[in-house]
């Protein structure tokens, strides 16, 4: 299958640190992918590279086969986003805020279905400030989910979120999943990263540490469980210094 | 088309939710020009003037939201959605930092002509005021002093880093001009030394074409002040596209 993203020798550095190291993946199409790896990993940093937010020092990034940058205009009719920390105009109400992002798009979904999908229905006239933490993550995922997408980045996308919660927006995904959307995602729960990505990148201090299958990630560690495997995983390196 | 009419309504609400522009921009240009109207009454402008001292301040005082607007709030509006993220969400959507530049000047505008058609009303219903010259001259210049003065707020929110220098800047820019250009208090009655100052900045030439315009009096070294004005417009403008900023 193609792929839909596309990087290539990826790097990033805040003064001098490297923040990620020669990153390279690729999503094909209607995969699910995860990024994953501690906070200051450089997940976040990757999205908004892949995303042309941020100016990548190297590599080479493609998305449906267009420049983020320079295709802007184009790419973003069919690349829904949700940003980590959630941003809004002051006082604007829920309604509001999904009419101007439906706006933006030539062909969007529709926002009442999302919001019931989302059970935000009778939020559609409070204040966004006034939602829960929960609340406005999923009140962003919809937001991400309007334009229609071909693909979706979803930065921790149920952070905050209560367990019923977190399971409603599982079953959205996977219905997403299963219309064929792609999806690149990171996260901190391996459950939640186990029921949804087909893949996954691991990072570990900007550096890729794993590339693969859930399977293939717990059969590379002495591990059963793909939590342990994981924290394997991102540990190697610490326990091998403190072997030396 | 469909977006810009979308976002103008959404935040055109939020603009007036927000209520600061209502007080700067509506309310305060009205209460100055009934106490001036208070104060001056029907004096002649000046012995043997032909028009009062009243009729001579009102096109001053319609600038002080062209001015409110222009160089406070734009600024604070853009660098506040700059530094909330709103710009960063925008980015990673089809949309053009032109067209939300565009609703917010529109936002603006709006406001300036609301409080000049109050302004208008209240001079002619309480003040015996009325335009002796014409009112297209009046609206040419009119406009073009709102083009600079946006100018320089669009400038100021592009390259603020944050919105609190933002708000330093703005602050710099909006009280001296707002006292000294003589929206608020009449350039007639200022010294020498102070109506000099007054000279280097733009709103102060534009006042003074409007002035001569509402007065319907020959518009006198209207080239330097046009060149002031278009100029100062350019050059913001410029920079404030060239140098935009999304975080």
């Amino acid at each position: 299958m193609e792929s839909i993203i596309q990087v290539e020798g990826l790097s990033k550095s805040y003064h001098g640190v490297n923040a990620v190291e020669n990153l390279c993946i690729s999503i094909r199409s209607g995969e699910v992918f995860g990024l994953l790896g501690a906070n200051g990993a450089g997940k976040t940093t990757s999205i908004e590279c892949i995303l042309g937010v941020r100016k990548p020092d190297q590599g080479a990034i493609s998305v449906m086969g267009m420049n983020p940058s320079s295709d802007r205009k184009k790419l973003f009719e069919k690349v829904g986003v949700q940003f980590q920390e959630s941003s809004f105009q002051e006082n604007i109400k829920v309604v509001e805020l999904c009419e101007v992002t439906q706006a933006l798009y030539k062909n969007p979904g529709n926002y009442d279905l999302l919001l019931r999908q989302f059970d935000l229905s009778d939020k559609k006239k409070a204040a966004v400030s006034e939602l829960s933490g929960g609340q406005k993550q999923r009140l962003f995922v919809v937001l991400a989910l309007l334009p229609n997408p071909e693909v979706v980045f979803l930065d921790e996308l149920t952070t905050g979120l209560d367990s019923r919660a977190r399971r409603n927006v599982w079953k959205c995904i996977s219905d997403l999943k299963q219309k064929g959307l792609t999806i690149l995602m990171t996260s901190h729960y391996m459950d939640e990263v186990q029921t949804l990505c087909d893949r996954i990148c691991i990072l570990k201090k900007g550096k890729t540490v794993f590339r693969g299958t859930i399977k293939e990630a717990v059969a590379t560690s002495p591990f059963d469980q793909f939590e342990d495997a994981y924290l394997w995983l991102t540990d190697e390196e610490d326990s091998e210094d403190e072997n030396i | 088309m469909k977006i810009f009419n979308t976002m103008l309504k959404a935040e055109l609400k939020l603009s007036l939710r927000g209520i600061d522009m209502l007080i700067f921009a509506i309310c305060m240009p009205v209460v100055i020009l009934i106490l001036l109207g208070i104060v001056y009454g029907n004096k002649p402008a000046f012995e043997g003037a032909e028009y009062s001292f009243f009729d001579q301040s009102f096109a001053a005082v319609a600038t002080i939201a062209i001015c409110g607007g222009g160089v406070m709030g734009l600024p604070l509006v853009i660098s506040d959605y700059r530094q909330k993220k709103i710009l960063k969400r925008f980015r990673v959507t089809p949309v053009s930092p032109a067209m939300i530049l565009c609703v917010q000047l529109v936002i603006y505008t709006l406001y300036a002509l609301c409080s000049l058609l109050l302004l208008f009303a209240v001079a002619v219903i309480f003040f015996e005021f009325r335009m002796r010259g014409s009112w297209l001259q009046f609206f040419g210049i009119y406009f073009l002093v709102l083009f600079s003065m946006f100018s320089i707020g669009l400038m100021t929110g592009g390259i603020a880093k944050n919105t609190k220098s933002a708000g330093i800047i703005a602050s710099i820019l909006y009280f001296p001009m707002l006292i000294f250009s003589g929206s608020t208090l009449p350039y007639e009655v200022k010294p020498v030394s102070l109506q000099k100052i007054a000279g280097v900045m733009p709103l102060t030439h534009g006042i003074k074409l409007l002035k001569a315009s509402s007065l319907g009096l020959p518009l006198t070294n209207i080239s330097l002040s046009l060149i002031v004005m278009i100029v100062i417009g350019v050059i913001c403008t410029t920079i404030a596209i060239k140098f935009f900023k999304w975080e």
